[in-house]
């Protein structure tokens, strides 16, 4: 990896490199070295200020606060700043494209490639993320761009189907439910571009990432001949629960957390479509001109912790990408298969990909909401 | 013979005003019923009585600085929308002046633009120049919306008021500012007052503008907004809507008292 | 003024000339945080800056994707939803304002502080309010079950997530704001003209269509006004009650800007658009005022 280039790395004074490189090669020997890791990092740490973070809605001081427990403790001058949750990628992009200036922020698998070709971002430096050596490899691999770690993965994921199985009887386990007349006003989906994904996966697309013009057109007019069955896209997971837990929508595209809450109450079926689910990989990502890069490394470094990990299970029903965080439920971990390695790959799941398309994809999805 | 209303019409105008009331506060009713509901998801049937919401968000420190912040916000925009207000009412009510239909039409213009329009507006202002957004950026977007609501409750005040007064005092030798500040500002403070009450309200409330414009500060609005789209944080938003929809009405009602026994004895006058 | 010009003195023409230069600083507030970012919407919207780095030129794409791209019949859609709210809000709120200036109630200020209450609370929390009573297993519904005049599971499901619904809660929103302008009209207006009109045998009914009505027109239209353009660039309401049908205008706006894959370009045009039809209403509404103005007296 060439680290000379990297602006974070030029901070480091040789010596400093040569002491971190020291420690890196020498990981195995406990206490000591990562004592001396920590005294070298807050050494060189001159940063000052709240770190400024932008997350999804429940990863912030709004629930999360176990995720960077451990970095609260740490850096108790630096407490994160959360800003407006994320509501979805294109909607970070376009605030740090006019002007928001957070640290870090968290986009899925699919963007990693747009943003490191953005020029927003800049790669991490592994060496300086302790947890780092236990993330799933293929995982890791899923956040380089052109050999750089772009992102470091964090949770993961399925976007899928949520019934109810006292309402809805699927005539298959397919992507299918989502349209399916006989559930009309019953049904919510997700406000983003991902819909012309899905329906491309539903309409067998040749690869519903880059559909060709002509099966575009298909998928955004199945969309918007579909568009009735939807009572509402929701964009935000208050919308969906509310909306699930009153009954007034049966069916919802939704992710394993949502799942996880809506068991409590109610008969619902997490539906893996025969199509096969997308599979979904947070990715932490620094900002170009963050002027906290270290405490960007230390926050991220509590949230991959084992422990972390294993709190995200418990709690929101994710897995996280530390192979050595286990949930304390084994039918949490069965039913999510926390413990399969792959869960996120074939054949299980196509893993979110990026789409070249991208600014083609958002424009249709805004055309068929606005049909 | 009542020439308005039969004696049937003003029943009819009775029970219609009633049923409106009743349209206007049930939902204000319903938030303050589910602020005492054990549940976290606000259905019914309702699942019992609790007081942990509302000790929940005395303790919720994110929900305390937004709502610092908003305050912030609000006092130094509607300062500033009030002071310009005022200049803005004396400069139109004194002078007859070629463009004096222009500036009235510039003052009143943004009653008219769509928030949202003018939340992006300024989004590109300052995106073209290259400023951070930050409380100021939110604040210079809530003085735009409340300049005019502050010059249409200052003018017609003022207008009220006897020109002599002030004349008299520049006569004997007072400055202008000292005019002003013995006669003019004595004379409209009532006005000044629901003014800056208007200004300060309309600010801390306001979602549309604040979300184009807001930096890592969060308004209390936002905070809500985003609030809203996280489930669990629901029951406690719904004890602060209690808590600040009570302190809002309180402050109304304080303000109009206020104003009559200030205004009774200046209109005897 | 007449005196001032009467009299005038050294003194009087310093404070005189003082006077416009005291609107210096609301007009300059004005000119660069309300016209500049208008101008440089209008900058974005023909691609002469844009939000994207590199080199960038005079284009009307934005312009032609406004006409071509299906946002005008959202517009359409749109304006048709807020002028249904502004006529049914001000057709409620006349008799309000009404009953409130002219029965000669004692208590009319309270009554109307009553009324006005709501609007100054938190528009989001009493939108969020409407959610709870909307939904499937909401009061309405609750209720509806437990007089059994609906079956359980079979709720009314147009409630909530459709135009009904924002239409609904616009209208909730502006009610109180609208009965203010009515109530000024009407309580400035010369209650001798209607003892006259009773005098002549008028009837009631012809007292108000002759008298009332037609003096109390610019309230009205104001009213109207206060409503519509508000409501028909609204986002926030559309966004929490709306779901697919209630998709608005302003919703396009903010996807188009902040929520969504960016496309300033493009939003730009939509929101310059907005502007005018609303420059336009104003305009043609003023006019018909001023006319409506000089044939009264």
């Amino acid at each position: 990896m060439d680290v000379e280039g990297e602006p974070l790395d030029r901070r480091l004074s040789r010596a400093d490199m040569l002491r971190l490189a020291a420690l890196a090669a020498g990981a195995g020997v406990v206490a000591g070295p990562a004592a001396a890791a920590d005294a070298a990092i807050a050494r060189l740490t001159k940063e000052t200020g709240r770190l400024q973070v932008m997350d999804w809605a429940g990863y912030g001081n709004d629930g999360g606060q176990s995720m960077f427990a451990a970095y609260v403790k740490k850096y108790p001058n630096n407490k994160p700043q959360f800003a407006s949750p994320m509501t979805n990628e294109t909607n970070a992009y376009g605030r740090i494209r006019a002007g928001a200036h957070p640290d870090l922020f968290r986009p899925y698998v699919g963007w990693v490639k747009f943003f490191a070709q953005s020029g927003l971002v800049q790669p991490w430096n592994p060496k300086l993320i302790r947890n780092f050596e236990h993330l799933n490899p293929f995982m890791v691999k899923a956040g380089q761009y052109r050999g750089k770690q772009y992102g470091i993965p964090d949770d993961w994921g399925f976007d899928a189907i949520l019934y109810r199985k006292d309402k809805v009887h699927p005539k298959s386990n397919s992507w299918g439910l989502l349209f399916d007349e006989r559930y009309k006003g019953k049904i919510a989906w997700f406000d983003d571009l991902e819909m012309i994904t899905i329906a491309g996966l539903y309409l067998k697309a040749k690869n519903p990432w880059n559909q060709t013009s002509s099966e575009l057109k298909r998928s955004v007019n199945f969309l918007k001949s579909k568009k009735h069955v939807a009572r509402f896209n929701w964009s935000s997971e208050t919308d969906l629960w509310q909306a699930f837990g009153s009954g007034e929508v049966w069916i919802a595209y939704a992710w394993p957390n949502d799942w996880v809450q809506m068991k409590k109450k109610l008969p619902v079926v997490y539906m893996h479509p025969k199509e096969k689910p997308i599979a979904w990989v947070g990715m932490f990502m620094l900002l170009k001109n963050s002027p906290r890069p270290h405490l960007a490394h230390a926050y991220v470094d509590a949230w991959s912790s084992a422990r972390s990990g294993k709190w995200l299970e418990d709690n929101y029903g994710y897995g996280h990408a530390n192979v050595e965080a286990k949930p304390s439920s084994s039918q949490l971990l069965k039913a999510l298969q926390l413990a399969n390695p792959k869960a996120v790959t074939l054949p299980n799941a196509y893993l979110d990909r990026d789409i070249p398309q991208r600014s083609t994809y958002a424009n249709l999805w805004e055309e068929v909401k606005r049909a | 013979m009542d020439v308005a209303l039969s004696r049937n019409g003003r029943r009819i105008m009775r029970v219609f005003f009633a049923l409106v009331i009743v349209f206007l506060y049930a939902p204000i009713v319903i938030l303050v019923i589910f602020s005492f509901n054990k549940g976290s998801v606000p259905t019914f049937p309702l699942t019992g009585f609790t007081l942990h919401w509302y000790h929940e968000f005395l303790t919720n420190s994110d929900m305390q600085a937004a709502l610092k912040t908003s305050a912030i916000v609000a006092a130094i925009s509607s300062v500033i929308a009030v002071s310009l207000g005022i200049l803005a009412s004396i400069g139109l009510r004194r002078s007859r002046f070629r463009g004096r239909g222009v500036v009235t039409t510039l003052v009143l213009v943004p009653l008219v633009v769509p928030l949202v329009v003018l939340g992006i507006s300024l989004l590109l202002l300052f995106h073209a120049l290259g400023i951070q957004l930050s409380i100021l950026t939110i604040a210079i977007g809530h003085v735009v919306i409340s300049l005019p609501y502050t010059v249409l409750i200052l003018l017609p005040r003022l207008e009220q008021i006897d020109v002599s007064l002030a004349e008299a005092a520049y006569d004997l030798g007072a400055g202008p500012f000292t005019t002003f500040r013995r006669v003019t500002l004595p004379l409209i403070l009532p006005a000044v007052v629901s003014a800056f009450l208007v200004a300060f309200t309309t600010s801390f409330d306001e979602y549309a503008v604040a979300s184009f414009l807001a930096g890592p500060q969060q308004t209390f609005p936002l905070f809500l907004y985003s609030a809203l789209r996280f489930p669990s944080q629901l029951p406690q938003v719904i004890a602060v809507a209690v808590v600040v929809i009570s302190l809002t009405i309180l402050v109304i009602a304080a303000a109009e008292i206020l104003r009559r026994r200030v205004e009774a004895p200046l209109e005897a006058a | 003024m007449t005196q001032a010009a009467a009299a005038p003195s050294r003194r009087r023409r310093r404070l005189k000339l003082a006077m416009p230069a005291l609107l210096g600083l609301p007009v300059s507030w004005l000119v660069v945080f309300l016209v500049a970012p208008a101008v440089i919407v209008a900058l974005y919207s023909v691609n002469e800056l844009s939000l994207f780095p590199g080199p960038h030129s005079f284009a009307l794409g934005g312009w032609y994707r406004l006409f071509h791209g299906g946002f005008m019949s959202l517009f359409w859609k749109s304006a048709k939803m807020s002028l249904i709210v502004s006529a049914l809000v001000v057709a409620a709120a006349y008799p309000l304002a009404y009953f409130l200036a002219l029965s000669g109630t004692r208590r009319k200020y309270v009554l109307l502080l009553l009324l006005i209450a709501p609007f100054l609370t938190s528009y989001l929390l009493r939108v969020l309010a409407w959610k709870v009573i909307l939904s499937d297993g909401g009061v309405i519904n609750t209720f509806l079950v437990w007089l059994h005049l609906e079956a359980h599971g079979h709720s009314l499901s147009f409630l909530l997530y459709s135009r009904f619904a924002v239409m609904l809660v616009l209208g909730y929103v502006w009610l109180p704001f609208v009965a203010l302008p009515i109530f000024v009209t009407l309580e400035t207006l010369d209650f001798r003209l209607l003892e006259a009109a009773s005098d002549l045998y008028a009837s009631r009914l012809q007292a108000f269509l002759r008298v009332t009505l037609p003096l109390s027109l610019p309230g009205v239209v104001a009213a109207f006004l206060f409503v519509f353009i508000p409501t028909v660039g609204e986002f926030v309401t559309p966004s929490l009650v709306g779901g697919q049908a209630g998709y608005m205008y302003g919703n396009q706006i903010v996807d188009l800007f902040a929520t969504g894959f960016p496309d300033w370009e493009t939003g730009a045009a939509l929101a310059l658009f907005l502007i005018g039809v609303i420059a336009v209403l104003t305009i043609v509404f003023v006019r018909f005022l001023r006319i409506g103005e000089a044939r009264a007296a």
